[in-house]
C-alpha cells in the first residue's frame, strides 16, 4: 500500500509538472500584448532630419501652429492659473508660441487687449524625442515670454514623471504615432493633479484620405497589390472610449477638417516629409516610392479629388480635439439615474408626433 | 544649399507637362475603379511615361 501510494504521488506531481509546462508555453507574456503599428526609431529619425533643415521646417509648421492655436483658445475657457503645464509631444514648441500669442480671445470685445495665456501659466515643459526638432526654436523671441523647459526623453510611450506632477496636459498633433494609446492616456491621468484638464488635438480618421486613396488605385493597377502608406488614425467614435477607459471625466470630443490646397501630389508629399510626417509603419514597404507609381498617383489623385478649374488638389486634415478631466476636487458630478424631478418635456415642448 | 533642385522637384515639373496623358490615364482607371487591376490601363500608362521621360529630358 504504502508503495502505491508513493507512487501516485509521484505520479501526479508529474502530471502537474507536465500540464504546468504546456501552459508556460501556450500562455500570454503578463501584461498587456502590444501590437507594435509604428516604428518608433523610424519616426525618431525622421523627425530629427526634418528639422535639421531648419528653413524648410520652419515653412511646413503651417498646420502645426494653427492646430496649436486652436487647442489654445479652448485653454481660454478654463478660469484659472496654471502652475506647471505638460506640452506632450511637443514637436517644435508650437504650443509656447501660440500660448504667448496676445488676443488670443476673439470673444473679447473688439479693441480690448487680453493678455497672452502665457501670462497664467508659471512653467511649461515641452517634451519631445527628437532633439533637433525641439530645439529648433531655442532662439526665437518667444522662448523669453514664457517660462519653458524643453525636455527630451527617448520613448513618448513611457512618461518620466511622478503621479500628481501637472495642473494641466496639453498636446498638439502627436499622439497620432504612438503605438499604446491606451496605456498613454493612462499616464497622462495619473500625471495630472486631481481635478485637472488634459487637452488634446490629434490627426484622426479621414486625414489624408484622398492620398490613402489615389495611392491604392496606383499600386494596384501599377504593381497588382497595396502597400500601406497612410497610417491607420484612430476614429472619432474611439476617441470617447479610450479617454473614458483611461479615468477621464466630462469628456469633450469634437472635430474639425482643415483641407490645404497644394499644386501638385508631389509638393503635399514633401511637405509631410518635411514636417516630418512621413510613412513609419512597421510592416511598410523599405525604400522610397518608385517612380511610376508616383505618377500614376499623381494623375488618379487629380482625376479623383481635383475639382473643375481648381488651382490644385485639395488634401483633408481631420482633427480631433478632445478635453477630458482627471476625477476629484468639488468636480461637477452626474446626478443618480432616476433622481429628475422635472420633466423634459414640460420645458422643452413637443414629445407627441404631429399627424400631417 | 541654395539653387539645388530635388529630383523629386523634377519630377513634379516633367508631369505637369504631361497633363492630357495624365488625365486619358486617370479617367481609365476610374472608370472601373472597384476592380481595379495590374496593368488594366498599361497603354494610358506608358503614353504618360513616355511623355514623361520626353519632358524629364528636356528639362
Amino acid at each position: 500500500m504504502i508503495s502505491l501510494h508513493t507512487f501516485r504521488g509521484t505520479f501526479s506531481r508529474r502530471c502537474v509538472a507536465a500540464t504546468s509546462g504546456v501552459r508556460t508555453y501556450a500562455s500570454q507574456t503578463p501584461g498587456n500584448p502590444m501590437i507594435e503599428i509604428f516604428n518608433r526609431k523610424t519616426k525618431h529619425l525622421q523627425k530629427d532630419r526634418a528639422a535639421r533643415n531648419v528653413e524648410e521646417s520652419r515653412k511646413t509648421d503651417y498646420l502645426k501652429d494653427e492646430v496649436a492655436l486652436r487647442l489654445c483658445e479652448r485653454l481660454l475657457d478654463i478660469k484659472r492659473d496654471f502652475p506647471n503645464v505638460l506640452d506632450l509631444g511637443a514637436n517644435s514648441c508650437n504650443i509656447a508660441r501660440a500660448l504667448t500669442t496676445p488676443n488670443l480671445d476673439i470673444a473679447a470685445p473688439e479693441g480690448t487687449a487680453t493678455p497672452a495665456l502665457a501670462e497664467r501659466i508659471a512653467k511649461l515643459t515641452c517634451v519631445d524625442t527628437s532633439h533637433a526638432l525641439l530645439h529648433r526654436d531655442d532662439e526665437l523671441p518667444f522662448n523669453k515670454e514664457i517660462n519653458i523647459h524643453r525636455d527630451v526623453i527617448p520613448d513618448l510611450e513611457t512618461l518620466p514623471y511622478q503621479p500628481n506632477t501637472f495642473d494641466a496636459v496639453l498636446s498638439s498633433l502627436s499622439m497620432h504615432w504612438i503605438n499604446d494609446l491606451p496605456a498613454l492616456l493612462e499616464q497622462v491621468n495619473t500625471i495630472l493633479k486631481p481635478d485637472s484638464p488634459f487637452i488634446a488635438a490629434m490627426f484622426g480618421g479621414d486625414t489624408l484620405f484622398e492620398l490613402r486613396g489615389s495611392l491604392q488605385l496606383a499600386d494596384l493597377e501599377r504593381r497588382g497589390g497595396v502597400t500601406p502608406h497612410v497610417s491607420p488614425l484612430v476614429d472619432v467614435r474611439d476617441v470617447g472610449n479610450l479617454l473614458n477607459r483611461a479615468g477621464f471625466k466630462m469628456l469633450t470630443v469634437d472635430v474639425e477638417d482643415i483641407v490645404v490646397e497644394f499644386p501638385d501630389s508631389f509638393a503635399l508629399m514633401q511637405d509631410l516629409q518635411a514636417m516630418g510626417e512621413s510613412n513609419a509603419i512597421m510592416h511598410r514597404e523599405a525604400g522610397p516610392l518608385s517612380r511610376d507609381v508616383l505618377l500614376a498617383n499623381e494623375a488618379i489623385y487629380r482625376a479623383m479629388y481635383m475639382e473643375d478649374d481648381a488651382p490644385g488638389i485639395p488634401a483633408t486634415f481631420r482633427m480631433i480635439y478632445m478635453i477630458g478631466w482627471k476625477d476629484g476636487g468639488n468636480q461637477p458630478q452626474p446626478l443618480q439615474r432616476g433622481s429628475g424631478e422635472l420633466n423634459l418635456k414640460d420645458i422643452l415642448g413637443g414629445g407627441d408626433f404631429q399627424k400631417p | 544649399m541654395p539653387n539645388r533642385t530635388r529630383p523629386i522637384e523634377k519630377v513634379a515639373k516633367a508631369t505637369a507637362k504631361c497633363s492630357t496623358e495624365a488625365a486619358a490615364y486617370g479617367k481609365c482607371v476610374l472608370a472601373d475603379y472597384n476592380s481595379v487591376h495590374k496593368d488594366m490601363c498599361v497603354k494610358e500608362f506608358m503614353r504618360l511615361k513616355d511623355c514623361f521621360l520626353a519632358a524629364s529630358k528636356k528639362g
